[in-house]
């Protein structure tokens, strides 16, 4: 019998690529900095890292997004920064996840040795933490279609809400501060956390309320910054210094819009296929996964998401600390893989682990999620 | 030409207006240059591993991909290499017609583009006959500066 | 494992101005979806990703795909890839879906490029927000305006006259004419190319492109994974991309198209193309202003530096020449945004497919080359080389 073709089809063999750079930018609550410094200053030391040159770049893969960037086509001037001078370079508008992915498929289709991924993230508005979310919910608003949701003022804080008050069903608004409590006091103690401190359930509970059942402290630490990732084949990673991981699973998937209503019955679906791709690419079963970042923007998705992935039990889950502590905006999915990276470099050859993330632009409702399965070498 | 205004059937449609206010942040290198113009001056930055020298000036070298190095202050004069009329503007832009150049400052790997003056804006008139690619210009300084490009208020033909 | 990518489907669909189109973006994306799978066979849930392009501060939407895409009627929730290089996003969605494809994580994916320059009451002034902000935006700039820097420049250089461009563009006209898919469908004299209202110096309004409202998609698959499929795939035999430095005056020189050059001499050697002139059979390449054509076909090695206007009259860039060039109109003629720079690559692997409209396509061509340009001062470039691919089974 013939096998399948398409969405029934068992996923083909894809060939492994290998992390050997990461780096980033400081991670602040706005920088003072043209978009093309960041980007640079992340490529620059990403490359620095593994001892190879702007030459060497067989892609470069961008992150970001003109709305918030405050101007069509920015990739314009930020692709020179990212090495993409008389190269090939692309930009994606969407989570630097997403931009991973596409490098390692380059990279993984024999076309290139070595491409660069990079983030960045720091919309173009100025004014205090308020005036900044105010601006960035705004633009989520012009996410959404425009002639019947736009006009009711659905943004993705809106959605996140939505899903939580659903959520209410067996957990209650304590069990999301515990656990939001909870995060923020791992990374509070850490280098990258933009929450330097530890917080209670009632900290949490104290905090703005941003929309009913959502407080402050449940949602990301916004942060702004850039972040780069330097993939190379197997046969040139064993050339390049310093770190190295292998990336073994490359999965994305994007859920439905409002109407189906699943992000809502089963907000952990469209994570679910991510990892199905990704878990089947790298023939790994959830239990073996020791390692774990998961890009939850509410407490109310955390357990979603994690029951998506299969994880639990003995995998170490967000010892970042997770978006409570620090959330780069679209440089986030980078951010998450330069996390697992860290933790695997000194962790036993073989051991697994997953990075997840998810572009927040339209909230839960058309959430773009990639999940990436990387392994200590 | 198949069609007139007349005869075309109005699609129905529905007003859409944005208002976004964007604050760009200028970092290091663009603030530099900005407040050099307030004082006169057009500052540039050269590669620190080849002889490019960068106006606007840049925070690094596309092709070397390392950072700039050493501030200098490049010579109000150059070369207009090419330029264009624009009969037609846009909305809220300037008003037509205007020249736009690309003038190789001297010293500059690049080019810096500006307004130029002297072109003949008579329906018809060749515009190059006045004002030829290659003339030497010169920068002419607005009387209020403010840290912005129009700081410059457009180039002069030298002479 | 790594494998193969070809073009296996094409959908387009009709196009028009802004004003007369009495369809929604969303409708148009539709049509041009049904049409790729009726072409080439597949069934909807053999689908598994979409790359598409949005160019929000063109379209009125942000990431506008993330509702769009949703309502294809190919599935709700397939994964999205959403491209924007500006102008070159047309050709760099089908690049990606390639290198999906090549990898192995996908085995079909669908192109998507929708009408991006629908809505916008001035088009002008929303490209002049990909002006380089601060430095160059407030000089003034729209698209136009930045294509006649590179028209004075080879003008001077090169002593391309008016009557040349008007003769680019009485050409362009005459293939358009021929294209059911082509927005401006009528024939022009040189005279009232000439005579057309000055835009920016040397270009008048019939040699810039029309603002238009059309969609294009495409399938792109495993060309060994194609049992189920009706088509003769294209395969994508070579491909890639090329950037300039993102200010106007870091270009150095814009009466030559180096940077286009560059990628040219990089996709031909992939290709193992010696010959350029003698091996390709159809050449789709992104000149929506007169003078790019000439610019376009030297850079590309068709014709030496000054040469390419000679190549034109000469007739070899017609039907029937050495080199077809633009049967389609190209987007002289229709320029519908994302939509408009897919459509060289479709139109040059239709032409390999032997699926063109029958009034344009060139009998028997097996190679063809696809172009996308775009970006502030054209910064961005585009190749792939499509092969005709005999069925195995």
């Amino acid at each position: 019998m013939k096998p399948p073709i398409g969405r029934g089809a068992a996923q083909r063999a894809v060939a492994p690529v290998h992390v050997v750079g990461a780096a980033s930018t400081r991670f602040l609550p706005e920088h003072d900095a043209m978009l093309d410094e960041l980007v640079f200053e992340a490529v620059y030391k990403a490359l620095r890292e593994c001892g190879l040159r702007k030459q060497d770049l067989g892609l470069s893969v961008l992150a970001s997004m003109d709305v918030l960037d405050g101007r069509s086509i920015s990739s314009g001037l930020t692709n020179s920064a990212a090495g993409g001078y008389l190269g090939d370079s692309f930009r994606v508008e969407g989570d630097a996840g997403l931009a991973i992915v596409c490098a390692a498929q380059a990279i993984a289709s024999g076309d290139v040795e070595v491409a660069v991924a990079v983030g960045v993230y720091n919309p173009e508005r100025s004014g205090g933490a308020a005036t900044r979310r105010a601006f960035v919910e705004q633009v989520s608003n012009l996410g959404f279609e425009p002639h019947f949701d736009r006009p009711i003022a659905m943004t993705a804080n809106a959605s996140y809400a939505l899903q939580a008050g659903y959520g209410l069903v067996d957990r209650t608004v304590a069990d999301y501060a515990t656990l939001a409590a909870d995060e923020i006091s791992r990374g509070g103690g850490l280098e990258r956390s933009l929450r330097r401190f530890a917080a209670t359930q009632d900290d949490v509970l104290a905090s703005v309320p941003i929309a009913w059942p959502l407080h402050e402290l449940m949602l990301p630490a916004y942060s702004t910054g850039a972040v780069a990732i330097v993939l190379a084949s197997p046969a040139r990673a064993g050339r390049c210094l310093g770190r190295d991981a292998r990336l073994t699973g490359l999965g994305h998937a994007t859920g439905g819009y409002t109407w189906p209503g699943e992000w809502l019955t089963d907000p952990g679906a469209t994570s679910r296929r991510a990892a199905r791709m990704a878990l089947a690419q790298a023939a790994v079963s959830p239990d073996q996964i020791e390692l774990a970042e998961i890009s939850a923007p509410t407490p109310a998705l955390h357990r979603p998401y994690v029951d998506a992935l299969g994880v639990g039990g003995e995998t170490t889950i967000n010892a970042s600390g997770g978006l409570r502590s620090n959330f780069p905006g679209l440089a986030n999915g980078a951010l998450r893989l330069l996390e697992v990276v860290d933790l695997l470099s000194v962790r036993p050859r073989g051991t697994t682990a997953v990075s997840h993330s998810v572009d927040t632009e339209t909230g839960i409702v058309s959430e773009d999620v990639t999940l990436l399965v990387a392994e200590a070498i | 030409m198949t069609t007139t205004a007349n005869t075309e059937t109005a699609a129905p449609t529905q007003a859409v207006h944005w208002d976004l206010h964007y604050d760009i942040h200028l970092g290091e290198t663009w603030s530099q240059f900005m407040e050099g113009l307030r004082q006169k001056k057009i500052l540039a930055t050269g590669c620190s591993s080849c002889v490019r020298v960068f106006v606007p000036p840049q925070a690094y070298c596309e092709s070397c991909f390392e950072p700039t190095d050493g501030w200098r202050e490049l010579p109000h004069e150059g070369t207009l290499e090419v330029f264009t009329v624009a009969w037609h503007g846009f909305t809220g832009g300037p008003q037509a017609p205007y020249a736009i150049g690309a003038i190789r400052l001297d010293g500059a790997s690049t080019l810096l583009m500006h307004w130029v003056v002297g072109v003949d804006f008579t329906p018809g008139a060749d515009v190059r006959e006045q004002l030829p690619f290659g003339t030497r210009v010169r920068a002419v300084w607005a009387e209020e500066r403010t840290g912005q490009i129009l700081d410059i208020a457009h180039f002069e033909p030298v002479g | 494992m790594a494998y193969r990518a070809a073009v296996a489907g094409v959908g387009l669909t009709e196009a028009t101005s802004p004003r007369k189109q009495t369809r929604s973006t969303i409708e148009l994306c539709q049509q041009a979806v049904q049409a790729t799978l009726a072409h080439s066979g597949a069934s909807p849930d053999s689908i598994d990703a979409i790359v598409t392009g949005n160019i929000d501060g063109f379209e009125g939407t942000v990431l506008g795909a993330k509702h769009v895409t949703r309502l294809l009627g190919i599935g709700a929730d397939l994964p999205v890839t959403i491209v924007n290089t500006g102008g070159t996003t047309g050709g760099n969605l089908m690049q990606v879906a390639a290198r999906m494809v090549r990898s192995g994580t996908h085995r079909r994916v669908l192109v998507l490029g929708g009408p991006t320059f629908f809505g916008s009451t001035d088009l002008q002034s929303a490209i002049n927000t990909n002006s380089p902000m601060i430095i160059e935006q407030p000089l003034g700039m729209g698209g136009y305006h930045m294509g006649a820097f590179a028209a004075s420049a080879y003008q001077e250089r090169y002593g391309l006259t008016a009557d040349d461009l008007a003769a680019v563009a009485v050409a362009d006209h005459a293939k358009a004419s021929r294209n059911p898919f082509a927005h401006l469908r009528y024939e022009m004299t040189p005279e009232e190319v000439l005579a057309g209202r000055p835009l920016s110096s040397p270009l008048t309004q019939p040699m810039v492109c029309p603002i238009s409202t059309s969609a294009v998609a495409m399938l792109v698959a495993d060309p060994e994974d194609v049992a189920d499929l009706a088509t003769t795939p294209a395969l994508i035999k070579a491909m890639g991309m090329s950037a300039d430095p993102y200010l106007g005056g870091g270009k150095g020189d814009f009466s030559r198209m180096q940077n286009l050059a560059n990628l040219a001499r990089r996709v031909y050697a992939l290709a193992d193309i010696r010959d350029p002139l003698g091996e390709f059979d159809a050449v789709e390449i992104f000149a929506p202003y007169a003078h790019m054509q000439p610019m376009q076909l030297e850079a590309l090695g068709f014709a030496p530096p000054g040469g390419g206007i000679d190549l034109i009259r000469s007739g070899a860039t017609d039907a029937g020449g050495t080199l077809p060039t633009n049967m389609s109109g190209g987007p002289k003629c229709t320029n519908a945004g994302v939509a408009g720079e897919l459509a060289p690559y479709a139109y040059a692997a239709l032409q390999v497919m032997g699926d063109a409209p029958a009034s344009i396509q060139i009998p028997g061509a097996r190679r063809s080359l696809g172009h996308g340009t775009g970006g502030s001062f054209f910064q961005f470039e585009n190749l792939a080389i499509f092969e005709s691919l005999a069925r195995s089974n």
